[in-house]
């Protein structure tokens, strides 16, 4: 019986959760949220993250009702990520390791959504659908490692999404895309959007800069075309939101049925921030019904960053034998899925 | 640019703790992460019983003042874990400093 107990904070969410033997024990996190308009910036995320971490840390062993010494292991995320956020989770996980004399476990942010995905949802060996504000990738399991068949040539899916949704002054509360996806409920007319699929690859920053001068001709005056005028007397933001979704999503559906006629899979799991989307959900589910295949998908509770993650995907790795040096467990911000040799797979 | 100084500007930071073993968890805990490469700044820790000893070498004041705030910013975040969870098997210490909170916008869920 392993009990283990995760941090994450490589982005704007610092979570901390409890997971023993796949129960889910505990589970809490908290949001940095910045005004409308804005990001959120390295530093001032961390600042955040250094004034809640203990309390998570205090509210996931209630919650839990353990006592550190029922811990197995401490888990933290070691990348990919933002490095002043990610110091903050590994240098509490440090010092709880030591003060519980507890062994340390650095995980793969991107192997803890996949094995979170799989734990909740059952999926045995999906083509997974990894979306996030940060990644966009398409993997599939082969051979001790999950292998990226596309992703992202310049930002991520929900990074697009978190900065149209600045450009239209949408809060960030309780997330951008969340936002974006309640007013793309609204809208019906479909404005033309750049499709960028190249190969098994995706690509968003043309299409963000697109849309950007659609919904405010006044900040981009270097356009000669006038068809801006003839397309789109006025714009309406819903519009602009549910076109928006619809094409970046159709894309991301496109790889990703690509990727399952390639691996012969019939199972699709969305994992991520983005995974949450509806929409998305919905567009992946109709992709899957017409090859005969079998859609997965969590709440956000699981979906979007979570300490538990790390926690479960710590455990696994723990139970198969691996270890850490302490000495090791520095961060780093590039850290690719494709680099963790999964241990704990046999298939 | 006129130069100042040509030799290395230096710090040393003593940093005593209650016992040598809680300085020992302090100098390991913050041995493991490197200067950045760019920052051109030496950084070494060592430990004298329950002091723990931090020598910083820089080439420039700015680098030297950086490198020394980010690792403020990591010791007391190693001292303030150590605070609250320092004496583990006691049942359960005071509800974390809720007051540090000011400023900072979050919202929580708990799943």
């Amino acid at each position: 019986m392993v009990c283990s107990l995760g941090i994450e904070g490589s982005a704007n969410k610092i979570g901390v959760g409890i997971i023993r033997d796949g129960e889910v024990l505990a589970n809490v996190r908290r949001t940095y949220i910045t005004p409308p308009g804005e990001g959120f910036l390295p530093n001032a995320t961390a600042k955040h993250h250094r004034e809640v971490i203990l309390t998570l840390v205090q509210e996931s062993l209630k919650e839990a009702k353990i006592k550190p010494a029922d811990l197995d292991v401490v888990c933290y995320t070691k990348g990919p990520g933002m490095a002043p956020p990610l110091l903050v989770g590994a240098i509490v996980a440090r010092t709880l390791a030591l003060l519980w004399e507890k062994p340390l476990m650095g995980v793969n942010h991107c192997i803890g959504h996949i094995e979170m995905g799989r734990h909740i949802t059952g999926a045995q060996n999906p083509i997974i659908l990894y979306v996030s504000g940060g990644n966009t990738q398409v993997i599939a399991y082969s051979n001790k490692k999950y292998r990226i068949f596309g992703e992202t040539i310049d930002i991520a899916v929900g990074n697009c999404l978190d900065r149209f949704a600045r450009i239209l002054k949408l809060p960030n509360d309780p997330s951008p895309g969340y936002n974006i996806e309640q007013m793309a409920k609204n809208g019906s007319k479909y404005i033309k959007l750049p499709y960028v699929v190249k190969g098994m690859d995706v690509s968003f920053s043309g299409i963000l800069s697109h849309i950007e001068e659609l919904a405010d001709p006044t900040k981009n005056p270097n356009k000669r075309k006038k068809t801006q005028e003839a397309e789109s007397p006025e714009t309406k933001p819903a519009d602009l939101c549910f076109s928006l979704q619809e094409t970046i999503f159709a894309m991301l559906v496109e790889i990703t049925e690509r990727a399952m006629a390639h691996c012969g899979s019939n199972e699709v799991l969305i994992v991520g921030g983005v995974g949450c989307n509806e929409r998305l959900q919905k567009m992946m589910e109709i992709m899957c019904e017409e090859r005969g295949g079998k859609l997965f998908a969590t709440d956000e509770r699981y979906c979007i960053d979570n300490g538990l993650m790390i926690a479960h995907a710590g455990a696994e790795m723990f139970k198969s034998g691996t270890r850490m040096p302490f000495e090791e467990s520095f961060v780093t911000q590039r850290y690719r899925t494709d680099e963790v040799l999964v241990t704990w797979r046999d298939d | 640019m006129p130069q100042i100084s040509a030799k290395p500007y230096e710090s040393t930071l003593r940093l005593p703790f209650d016992t040598q073993g809680l300085a020992e968890i302090a100098y390991r805990v913050l041995s493991v992460d490197k200067e950045p490469r760019r920052n051109f700044v030496q950084k070494t820790l060592s430990l004298e019983l329950d002091v723990l000893v931090v020598h910083f070498y820089a080439d420039q004041v700015k680098n030297l003042r950086t490198a020394i705030s980010s690792f403020f910013e990591a010791l007391l975040l190693c001292q303030d874990t150590i605070k609250q969870f320092g004496n583990a098997v006691a049942v359960e210490p005071a509800e974390a400093q809720e007051e540090n909170n000011a400023g900072a916008q979050s919202s929580t869920d708990s799943a």
